[in-house]
């Protein structure tokens, strides 16, 4: 069917409904529905066509003469696409407004069929005077819906759409004087015409007139793009307008507007791309840095969609390096955020408060939850939606044509979008609801065939991209299968995830070489035994699964992944995976968000690092990692920096640490375990393969292993300190994690045998006795119902089992012999006396003694001193939070007596990258060049001792009467309160007198100071915003000569 | 002549464009918007005209043969027509608004309607 | 595995001769400082009378499990300790269980009777030894760095961490000892081991005369008895440690007798001479005078 009828359709019907009776209502509303669905099938039915056959676009003819003497419309493959984007979005919106527009009558039906023909003309037209009066008329039609959709019927909706008016007139005054003069200069009005006449040079005493000309048309339709700063005019609309049409003024508009300046940049040529891509950054940096301090979530949208469409500008600037990857990067995110947008709008109708926190209400409805966690990880270009596909493509081009600039604003408005988009979402998940949820089921229809469209999109890009489609990796299926199990009981899903972790790395285990076995096992086993403490929750813990699983599926793809793009796109989904799962804690909430921000950041640095690479060797569609080890100066030192710091802030290094403690301390009992010994390894398999690949690197004659070596000893020594400060259990152990992962990095840095083996052996360790401590403390505070230490104590004898792990675990911790801790110290030792440097050894051996002091502090104001007696009837942590634990202690106490069981095969596998300085695993002893240790007779010596003193003990001591707890010699006086007797609250008084100096909160308040930064200067840049509308033209008009004033600059 | 009409049709969009971001009135402001409609609509025709020709109607006194000498550019005079009928809807469309808001109001100041801002 | 099980008489006998020795010298020491004092001081079979004392009482109680192995991992840590150094050089019989592992063990040996030490006065629910523990354990780990800085300067300088080697290497007259090899070492370390010896000016952990504040308060009978063993043993054990890495180690039992009194002496000699200090202040003054001299150590070695 010609394309003519989408155009033929939406008119007839908006005349037909012209023709209605006014109480005809229904039949109205129903030849609405009737005329945009055969408008979308029509379009559906032409980008099937140009899908499956690839042909090529057709001209349509309408006065039945070639042009230039009549209007052509043009359907090909893109146009196909938007025209179905706004179709659909008009349909829809049409379903969603039903009950609004079967209020207003035929006429505001009318209307509305009128915009999505005319936004569809904006796109068919191949003549710029028919774009001219496409435009003119979206913006009576949309005057018109405005002034019949006033939201809240407080005329605040009217006042915005005069002064959207009031822009367009002067921007219509350009677009009319612009083509006037530029068809007096080319003598055409069909733009490819147009652009063939430019191409071939136009005559020179026209070639000003023409130019100024070309200007005022671009300037115009650029101006439909609502570029920042002069936008005010339109975020009003967004704000005010029924979200039903806001979402198709977002989506459809937006969409057919960026694709007529995309025709009027094929009249202008290369000379205006660089005019685009500045526009288009500007706004993109512009306008998410206004969102930031929004409040209103239809303005906060508003702004992010004119970010958006500055980000699709941007690209179509960029088109001269992009080449054929335009489409598919520009598309990508158009869809993405066409679809997420709308989609969001139509789901702020169910909302009754315009703030963010009033999204809340949400919460109540999971289905809702999971649409908004859909569209949001759309808008943020997550995996595995369509924007995570072109943010690839667009990164690697942008850097292997060295436009770094660029590339770091993009990436720098990325990360704010996100920051305001999970800041909401923490809101949605965290607020306390003040009212209901208001929809019917015909309006969830939109919202959730944009979901459905999202994930759809989702797949085809995949496919497109040319990488492995994420959405046919096994173990993301997996994860995602979850959201299909919502229904079902906790225990039958916690039960599927460990039997499916369990299975998977049964099939794949011989696949992995040593070290990565290392990492499998604690990912996919270690997950396991974590999960069995999930058996403890009742009920059907919606959201957990999933977002466990997909944290889980990130991991292993994160092990399995042999190109940087699999190796990203894991570290992403585990990044997202964790987020969701650490948001679910009850006072989460602000934590979430820093960890989100953190890892996203470090995920950019990490795609940065990854494109550089690949821009420096000869193109090839995918990117080993193990090719890293290729690249030469003066890319690699840089590559190795940006992924270097990208790992480490999600090892919590010092400087960007600060996330770690809220997010481990403030998740739930069986997650902190999952996130501190599990999760953090992730981040040392990234140490760990960026160390093999490129080894040392240095920049400007700066060792840069050097500086990690340094950084390591800083982030073990501040972790340590700031670890015994802490009143809270979760936090103490939260910060002891940080010190921990320093003395890895630290390890790894030493760039020798042993230091890796060290770094390993805390890889080892850390998951064992964190995972064991964190369930331990998880189960005492879910008793006890307090994480604050000086609160709780003498609970040993009420919880011995978690007394008894957290006494192996703090043994472990510390590195006293006879347990596993004492190995890493042993190696440690003989690591750094073939290291190249010793200051940074200062700071370790200073950390070593201060774990004692919290490690102390957390089972003695926890288990021993005085019970409360609030808690004397408290009971046993329950056994499925018990059971993982013993099995921990059990692990141990096997790393303990057969390290070499594991580690033999890793050293030997370290042997490749430093042949020199391997132990000897020959019988019971391990040696190394410098000493000797005998894990088995160490063991068995401490043991015998200890028996026969303590035989001895009970032999001369046996009539020992147990006494209770106030039964102590006291200084004249008799104890009868647990709480003025227990000593607990600031354990360590004197240290931080002595070294408190060391542990102010300089890079809290850095980071502090930076967010403030930027939204002060987000909320300066506001006051430009006064709301006037004459001032809004006054904007345009300045925007227009700014632009023209550059333009001639350059 | 063309030149005139030209440069009175520039005169009359910046008398318009001035108008409407002086006047805090609505309904000067659409004034100012018509003169500015009715100075672009000058330019466009003012560029179309060629000295010495004719209008572009094809009948006894023009004969189609000749016609591409003798008449002047038809397209330009075709959008004036698109132009102003556009320009009226425009209008309507901005006066049905300030209706409606006087109706909200009863103010006829662009500055009473600043309460979404930001 | 071949083990020579001759090696547990032996071990035996090595506690036995240490646990006397140290009873004694223990005595002699406090009776010197009590001279110093202008006091008459113990007799110097002291130590013997107390411990048949303290085993003789009969009141005995205990606040838990915790608190009856307290003691137990202490004795254990100390005897252990002892046990894994070897004490004479050069001979089979004394070399003990140093077979075990090599001074890296012994370092990390040292804190697992403080840890249980720790843990079973803290179940005595006395804020007291709470109290005493935070204060020890503050000092102790700023005492400790210069210490570990000078064992890896040591460590460096003989290339080797098993300390029957180092102790080798210091074979051949006086000036081969560490402590003119790498007297900033030596000096670190010896600042450090004031720190460790429970003696002014860093006794405040344990806060004797005063109020009954330390770890020990709520310690009775065979408890104290094992603690007390404890004190004499562990001293030693750890200046055999000392000797062996700064002073050249000894070749037989009254080397070692010389050298582990003089060495004590040491502290002695400056605990009678200064005040008390706070633990910030001690904490302050390691970081200050003690600290610097081992990172020159490991710096210049």
């Amino acid at each position: 069917m010609s394309a003519l009828y989408i155009i033929a359709v939406g008119l007839g019907s908006a005349f037909l409904l012209g023709l209605l009776n006014e109480r005809q209502r229904g039949l109205a509303y129903m030849i609405t529905l009737a005329a945009l669905t055969i408008m979308s099938a029509i379009s559906a039915s032409w980008l099937l066509i140009f899908a499956a056959t690839g042909a090529h676009p057709i001209d349509i003819l309408t006065a039945g003469t070639q042009p230039p003497f009549a209007i052509n419309l043009r359907m090909g493959l893109v146009e196909s696409a938007l025209t179905l984007l706004i179709n659909l979005t008009g349909l829809l919106a049409a379903i969603h407004m039903g009950d609004s527009l079967l209020a207003k009558g035929r006429r505001a039906m009318a209307v509305l069929v009128i915009a999505i023909m005319a936004l569809c003309g904006i796109v068919l037209t191949r003549d710029i005077f028919n774009l001219f009066v496409f435009f003119e008329l979206i913006v009576i039609a949309t005057g018109g819906l405005v002034l019949l959709s006033d939201a809240d019927d407080n005329g605040r909706a009217v006042s915005a759409g005069f002064k959207y008016l009031i822009v367009s007139q002067f921007i219509s005054i350009l677009l009319l004087i612009g083509i006037i003069f530029a068809y007096h200069a080319t003598g055409t009005l069909n733009i490819d015409g147009m652009a063939e006449i430019v191409g071939s040079g136009i005559k020179p005493e026209l070639a000003t007139a023409f130019s100024l000309a070309f200007f005022l048309m671009f300037i115009a339709v650029v101006a439909e793009l609502k570029p920042f700063p002069a936008n005010g005019w339109a975020l009003d609309i967004y704000e005010s307008a029924h979200p039903g049409f806001s979402a198709i003024f977002s989506a459809a508009t937006g969409s057919a507007a960026l694709f007529a300046v995309d025709k009027l940049l094929l009249i202008g040529g290369a000379d205006w791309l660089p005019v685009a891509t500045g526009i288009g950054i500007v706004t993109f940096v512009g306008a998410n840095l206004l969102a930031l301090p929004q409040t209103n979530d239809r303005r906060l949208l508003g702004y992010s969609s004119i970010a958006q469409t500055g980000l699709v500008l941007t690209i179509l600037g960029q088109q001269d390096i992009l080449g054929e990857h335009t489409l598919f990067i520009a598309g990508g995110l158009l869809f993405a955020h066409a679809v997420a947008k709308a989609g969001l709008y139509w789901l702020s109708d169910f909302v009754a408060t315009r703030s963010l926190t009033g999204w809340a209400a949400l919460q109540e409805r999971p289905l809702l939850v999971f649409a908004f966690v859909t569209f949001a990880a759309m808008l943020a270009g997550l995996p595995p939606f369509p924007g995570f596909y072109a943010k690839w493509e667009l990164v690697h081009i942008l850097a292997a044509e060295g436009r770094l600039a660029l590339l770091a604003l993009i990436l720098f408005g990325a990360l704010v979008e996100a920051g305001y988009l999970f800041r909401w979402f923490g809101y949605l998940i965290k607020r306390e609801p003040d009212q209901e949820v208001s929809c019917n089921t015909v309006q969830i229809i939109p919202v959730f065939a944009a979901v459905l469209a999202g994930w759809a999109l989702g797949f085809v890009w995949g496919e497109l991209s040319g990488h492995s489609n994420l959405l046919l990796v096994l173990p993301l299926l997996f994860a995602l299968a979850f959201l299909l199990l919502e229904w079902a009981p906790a225990w039958f899903k916690n039960t599927l995830a460990i039997g499916g972790m369990v299975t998977f790395f049964l099939q794949t285990y011989a696949e992995y070489d040593p070290l990565r076995l290392i990492f499998a096992v604690i990912f996919m086993i270690g997950g396991a035994v974590t999960l069995l403490a999930s058996y403890h929750a009742h009920g059907r813990r919606i959201g957990f699964y999933p977002a466990a699983m997909l944290m889980f599926a990130g991991m292993i793809l994160l092990i399995r992944a042999t190109d940087t793009f699999g190796f990203f796109a894991s570290w992403e989904l585990l990044t997202v995976g964790s987020y969701f799962l650490i948001l679910r804690g009850k006072h989460s909430e602000p934590h979430a968000l820093s960890y989100i921000i953190f890892s996203l950041g470090g995920a950019f640095l990490i795609l940065t690092a990854f494109a550089l690479a690949a821009a420096a060797v000869p193109p090839a569609p995918t990117f080993a990692i193990a090719s890293l080890g290729e690249l030469v100066q003066p890319v690699a030192p840089w590559v190795f920096l940006l992924l270097a710091v990208g790992f480490m802030t999600k090892t919590a290094a010092i400087g960007v640490h600060i996330w770690l403690p809220g997010a481990h301390a403030e998740a739930e009992t069986d997650v902190s375990p999952m996130v501190s010994g599990i999760l953090l390894k992730a981040g040392l398999y990234g140490l760990f393969v960026l160390l093999m690949t490129m080894g040392k690197q240095s920049l400007y004659g700066v060792e840069l292993t050097y500086v990690m070596l340094w950084i390591g000893a800083i982030t073990a020594l501040l972790g340590n300190l700031m670890a015994i400060f802490q009143e809270d259990a979760k936090r103490l152990l939260a910060y002891s994690s940080i010190g921990q992962m320093g003395y890895a990095m630290f390890g790894l840095a030493l760039m020798n045998h042993l230091g890796w083996l060290l770094a390993l052996m805390f890889v080892i360790n850390h998951y064992i006795y964190k995972s064991m401590l964190f369930l331990s403390v998880g189960g005492v505070a879910k008793r006890t119902g307090t994480r604050e230490m000086y609160k709780m104590g003498g609970l040993i004898t009420l919880m011995p089992l978690s007394f008894i792990a957290t006494l192996i675990g703090i043994i472990a911790v510390s590195g006293v012999p006879p347990l596993s801790g004492f190995g890493g110290r042993w190696i440690f030792y003989n690591a750094i006396l073939t290291a190249d440097s010793r200051l940074p050894m200062v700071l370790i051996f200073l950390a070593g003694p201060i774990a004692f002091l919290y490690l102390f502090r957390l089972i003695h104001t926890i288990f021993l001193g005085q019970l409360k007696d609030e808690h004397r009837r408290i009971k046993e942590a329950p056994f499925w939070i018990i059971l993982p634990q013993m099995i921990y202690v059990a692990l141990l106490m096997v790393v303990a007596v057969v390290p070499g069981m594991v580690l033999r095969h890793v050293d030997a596998y370290i042997s490749r990258f430093f042949p020199e300085g391997a132990l000897n695993w020959e019988g019971m002893s391990i040696t190394s060049q410098f000493g000797y240790w005998n894990p088995v007779a160490i063991m068995i010596i401490v043991g015998v001792i200890f028996m026969l003193l303590f035989s001895w003990l009970l032999f001369v001591n046996r009539k020992a009467q147990k006494v209770k707890q106030f039964n102590i010699v006291f200084s004249a006086e008799r104890p009868f309160r647990p709480e003025t007797t227990h000593f607990a609250w600031n354990f360590f008084a004197p240290y931080r007198k002595a070294m408190g100096f060391l542990v102010q909160p300089f890079v809290t308040r850095f980071w502090e100071t930076v967010t403030d930064l930027l939204h002060t200067a987000a909320d300066i840049t506001r006051r430009l915003y006064n709301g006037n509308g004459q001032i809004y033209a006054f904007h345009f008009l300045v925007f227009v000569v700014a632009v023209f004033a550059m333009k001639m600059g350059i | 002549m063309a030149h005139f009409a030209m440069a009175t049709g520039f005169l009359l969009i910046l008398i318009g464009a001035w108008g409407a971001l002086t006047n805090r009135n609505l309904l000067r402001m659409i004034i100012a918007f018509t003169i500015a409609d009715s100075g672009v609509n000058l330019v466009i025709i003012a560029v179309g005209y060629m000295h010495g020709r004719t209008a572009p109607i094809l009948d006894s006194a023009v004969a189609a043969a000749d016609a591409v000498q003798r008449i002047i550019d038809p397209v330009p005079q075709a959008l004036v027509l698109t132009a102003i009928v556009i320009g009226v809807g425009v209008t309507a469309l901005m006066l049905a608004y300030v209706y409606r808001l006087y109706e909200k109001r009863r103010s006829l100041d662009i500055g009473d309607f600043t309460e979404l801002k930001g | 595995m071949d083990f020579d099980w001759m090696k547990i008489p032996y071990a035996f006998l090595t506690v036995f001769i240490v646990v006397n020795y140290g009873f004694l010298m223990t005595a002699l020491i406090q009776k010197i400082g009590a001279r110093a004092g202008r006091r008459y001081g113990i007799p110097i079979w002291q130590n013997y009378v107390d411990m048949i004392k303290n085993y003789g009482l009969r009141s005995s109680i205990t606040h838990g499990v915790m608190f009856y192995l307290g003691p137990v991992f202490r004795l254990s840590g100390g005897v252990g300790l002892l046990l894994f150094v070897p004490s004479i050089y050069g001979s089979e019989m004394f070399s003990n269980l140093s077979f075990a592992g090599d001074l890296i063990l012994a370092l990390y040996f040292i804190f697992f009777g403080t840890l249980g030490m720790a843990l079973g006065a803290a179940e005595s629910g006395h804020p007291h030894a709470a109290i005493g523990i935070t204060r020890g354990l503050s000092q102790v780990s700023m005492a400790e760095l210069p210490f570990a800085m000078a064992v890896f300067s040591v460590a460096l300088q003989y290339q080797t961490l098993s300390v029957t080697e180092i102790v080798a290497a210091q074979q051949g007259g006086i000036m081969s000892w560490t402590l003119f090899t790498n007297p900033l070492a030596v000096a670190a370390a010896m600042l450090s081991f004031l720190g460790s010896m429970m003696r002014p000016p860093f006794d405040v952990v344990i806060a004797p005369q005063e109020i009954p504040i330390g770890p020990p308060t709520e310690y009775h009978s065979s408890y104290l008895a094992l603690m007390q063993t404890n004190r004499v043993i562990f001293p030693v054990a750890k200046i055999v440690i000392y000797m062996n890495l700064f002073f050249g180690g000894a070749t037989n039992w009254p080397e070692l007798f010389l050298k582990v009194f003089l060495l004590y002496l040491f502290s002695a000699f400056v605990g009678v001479c200064f005040p008390r200090f706070r633990v910030e202040q001690s904490i302050r003054w390691f970081l200050v005078w003690a600290v610097p001299l081992g990172i020159l150590s490991i710096v210049l070695v």
